[in-house]
């Protein structure tokens, strides 16, 4: 029932990325679709935005005041015409790039995701030479 | 009276402990038993003092003692008898105290257990417990002392957090998660006992240990899943999983130990591995001291922070010690630690567990790079950066899913090298299972990959490991003539330690499918509505009935009244609140969920208006959230079979005695 219900919902918000609101809002009727489609592009932008006053939630989660506008900001944005860069922009002139729940991969944060790689790439290499090296049996 | 016997309790505490760690130590040094039978005396003396003390600080909670400060910083005469009690844990010392408190009862056990084996094992296991209880009873009487005194005695206190007396899981999720963390120490005082001892080698410490680092993963397994129970419930998201440095600092140690768990049946096997396992073991103790360095100094924000300060530093100096005295007990027995053992094929169950220990590791990681980013980012270039959910999801769910395949793939390979016939008996009904899956989530209108995926590799264990009971049971069944019943009783009571382990694997996937769905078809939508107006969320009509207004002795609460129907019928009726503490500006969101089976409905209050006319809710339907705690349960279910020390094998001659025709008649076996 529920996922039904669930699935019911995620058919009806079709493809958005990058796609421009006003077309959207044409292509639809202007009713429940179109304001679920205007609702899921904002839960795209708004949980990568991290809600300044509680505790590593995005404003997408957090129930709090604060998130509340910000994410009605990200909406009326996203309805007057703007892009998800535009709004991650904006914000991040606002509040510095801590704003953003996934650091941009560049420079220095390349780190953060680099060095999880290296390991299972290293890692897995290791175990293959270990494997090999340390098994009675060997198959060709 | 009650802050003079804790706090003279603590520092009697803290020289005996010293005590019987000197005792104990040069006792087995010099060989000396009597020395070595006061020493464990004294450990007993110890867990009776920390004991005195836990209990003097509950009495004076409970008796609403404000003399003593603990007491005069969390207490209140209007908070419950039950949150009263819980509010032992519910700041820094009171926790410290209740730390301190478990690993004397830990240390103790140990000791009452283990003393009359032979070696010195047992006394440089109970040193290095007695060493690190030395560490929290220091912090004690130091920096984290509970039993300070308040003059003039204020006449009432400001209570609990808000966030620590809104539910009545705040009882169960810290204790368990301390039993799981102290309970850590255990296998690493017996890793550690083994060096010292020289008595590494041969492995015996692993098994002496076994069922206690079972016990404190099953623990720290139900603490995280009773954490994100709480964290949905109490603060009014609808997630349970928030990537929150101490949500991390939980799982961290997790990872590591299920490493250990499974490398561990590596070296008992085939005598491989044993510096690595003895590195798990390390790294896993010291994980769960990060841990709770991080929530405790302040130096990343937290839901958990509650208090900082320079406490944190301590735990900084004793991850520090932890990791010297390991590195130099591994150098000097290097010699012992060699491996002579050989895998007894590469499509076998080794390969397995060592790719598993190679994720388990890389996610571990992972995760602990993401957590300490932002504050080497900051030092580094002075700017603030966050490292968040998108990230961690992003970077763990191909790990989590590649786990997901191999937990089918382990226990469907045996020890030896895999011939064709077999592999293709254990893994084809799982593949078909797989791909099965995989189209009819795709047709279902699952859109990201890693959700089909995730469903895919879900049904590829689940069938693997039921498809082990259905071997094994089939086998008895035939070999014995047993019923089906009988046949998988005695299968798992043979053996305990494997299917325990696959009954958790069932509990894993019950989690990984609950959490994939319920973050893939989660339907939610937020309005504000006007009495007797509704909204309408994926087929269920919402509708607000009523706001209202209620004073209880410790906050006053704002509520709604709401009826959830569908097809016109109603389906329940829920009161999404705000609680308002006294000692918080922001109210607590205390969220009402109905749950089934199938999923729940989740209300949140988010704001109403002053004269009651209005209020703005946000409802999310989520499928099989429950499942997610059931599974959490079932994983530790498996742990028990597995920990269970009655009738470890089923005497053969028991086996042996039953009529085989008396079994009652078989119950449909398919």
């Amino acid at each position: 029932m529920v996922s039904s219900v669930g699935l019911v919902f995620s058919l009806a918000a079709p493809g958005l990325l990058g796609g421009d609101l006003a077309a959207q809002d044409a292509a639809a009727p202007r009713v429940a679709a179109g304001d679920s489609a205007l609702e899921r592009r904002t839960r795209e932008v708004a949980s990568g935005l991290r809600c300044p006053v509680c505790q590593g939630l995005s404003i997408a989660d957090s129930p709090s005041e604060l998130a509340l506008e910000m994410k009605g900001l990200v909406r009326e944005q996203l309805a007057a015409g703007k892009t998800p860069d535009q709004i991650r922009a904006y914000f991040i002139g606002k509040y510095g790039e801590w704003v953003l729940l996934e650091p941009k991969a560049e420079g220095l944060n390349l780190l953060v995701y680099v060095l999880p790689l290296t390991l299972v790439v290293g890692g897995a290499l290791f175990v293959i030479r270990y494997v090999r090296a340390n098994s009675e049996k060997r198959n060709s | 009276m009650t802050r003079a016997i804790g706090a003279s309790s603590l520092y009697v505490s803290l020289a005996v402990t010293v005590a019987a760690l000197l005792l104990v130590t040069f006792g087995a040094r010099r060989a000396q038993a009597g020395w070595l039978r006061a020493g464990y005396a004294a450990t007993y003396l110890q867990f009776g003092l920390m004991t005195a003390a836990t209990f003097a600080m509950i009495f004076g909670l409970v008796a609403h003692d404000f003399s003593i400060d603990y007491v005069a910083q969390v207490g209140s005469r209007a908070t419950p008898l039950y949150y009263t009690v819980i509010s032992l844990w519910g700041a820094l010392e009171g926790s410290i105290l209740f730390w301190g408190w478990v690993l004397a009862l830990l240390t103790a056990l140990v000791v009452f257990w283990n003393r009359s084996r032979e070696g010195n094992l047992i006394p440089y296991t109970t040193a290095t417990m007695l060493g690190v209880g030395i560490f929290f009873q220091f912090l004690l009487v130091s920096p984290a002392f509970p039993f300070g005194a308040v003059s003039p005695v204020p006449p009432d206190g400001p209570g609990p957090n808000p966030l620590l007396q809104n539910h009545w899981l705040m009882g169960i999720h810290p204790p368990l998660l301390y039993l799981g963390y102290v309970g850590m120490t255990v296998p690493f005082a017996f890793a550690m006992g083994a060096m010292a001892s020289g008595e590494v080698g041969d492995g015996s410490w692993i098994r002496l240990s076994r069922r206690w680092t079972l016990g404190a993963w099953a623990f720290l397994t139900a603490a995280i899943i009773a954490g994100m129970w709480w964290s949905y419930e109490v603060l009014g998201w609808g997630g349970y999983w928030a990537w929150d440095p101490v949500e991390n600092a939980s799982f961290m140690p997790w990872l590591t130990a299920t490493a250990f768990l499974h490398s561990v049946m590596v070296q008992e096997r085939r005598g491989l591995l044993k510096l690595w396992n003895l590195n798990l073991v390390v790294a896993t103790f010291a994980l769960t001291i990060l841990g709770t360095f991080l929530t405790r100094s302040g130096v990343l924000s937290s839901v958990h922070a509650f208090t900082e300060g320079l406490i944190g530093y301590y735990f900084l100096v004793a991850i520090a010690i932890t990791l010297l005295a390991s590195f130099v007990l591994v150098a000097g027995n290097s010699e012992r630690l060699v491996s002579f053992g050989k895998l007894e094929g590469v499509a076998s169950r080794g390969t397995v567990f060592l790719f598993n220990n190679l994720l388990l590791t890389a996610f571990t990681f992972t995760v602990l790079v993401g957590t300490l980013f932002p504050l080497f980012a900051e030092a580094v270039r002075g700017e603030k950066v966050s490292v968040g959910e998108p990230f961690f999801n992003r970077m763990t769910i191909p790990i989590c899913a590649a786990l997901l395949f191999l937990m089918g793939v382990g226990p469907a390979l045996p020890w030896k090298e895999a011939d064709r016939a077999t592999l293709r008996r254990k893994l084809l009904g799982p593949i078909i299972a797989a791909g099965v899956t995989l189209v009819a989530s795709v047709g279902a209108g699952v859109r990201s990959p890693y959700a089909a995926l995730a469903f895919a590799f879900a049904a590829f264990a689940f069938v693997a490991n039921i498809g082990e009971f259905v071997e094994g049971a089939r086998a008895r069944m035939r070999l014995r003539g047993e019923s089906a019943v009988d046949a998988l009783g005695h299968l798992l009571a043979a053996n305990r330690r494997r299917y325990g382990g696959y009954v958790a694997h069932l509990g894993v996937v019950a989690v990984a499918v609950a959490i994939t769905a319920s973050s893939t078809f989660r339907a939610e939508h937020e309005a504000t509505l006007k009495k007797g107006e509704s909204m309408t969320v994926g087929g269920l009509q919402v509708r607000l009935d009523e706001v209202w207004g209620r004073e209880e002795p410790q906050r006053s609460v704002i509520g709604t009244t709401v009826t959830i129907l569908k097809g016109g019928r109603e389906v329940a009726r829920l009161d999404p609140r705000m609680n308002f503490y006294p000692t918080s500006q922001q109210p607590v969101p205390t969220p009402a969920v109905r749950s089934r089976p199938s999923g729940d409905i989740y209300l949140n209050l988010q704001a109403f208006a002053q004269d009651g006319t209005n209020a703005t809710l946000r409802v999310i339907v989520e499928p099989l959230v429950p499942w997610i705690w059931a599974g959490g349960m079932i994983i530790c279910l498996g742990a028990m079979i597995s920990i269970a020390p009655f009738g470890r094998r089923v005497p053969a001659a028991v086996v042996e005695a039953e009529p085989p025709m008396a079994a009652p008649a078989p119950v449909a076996a398919t």
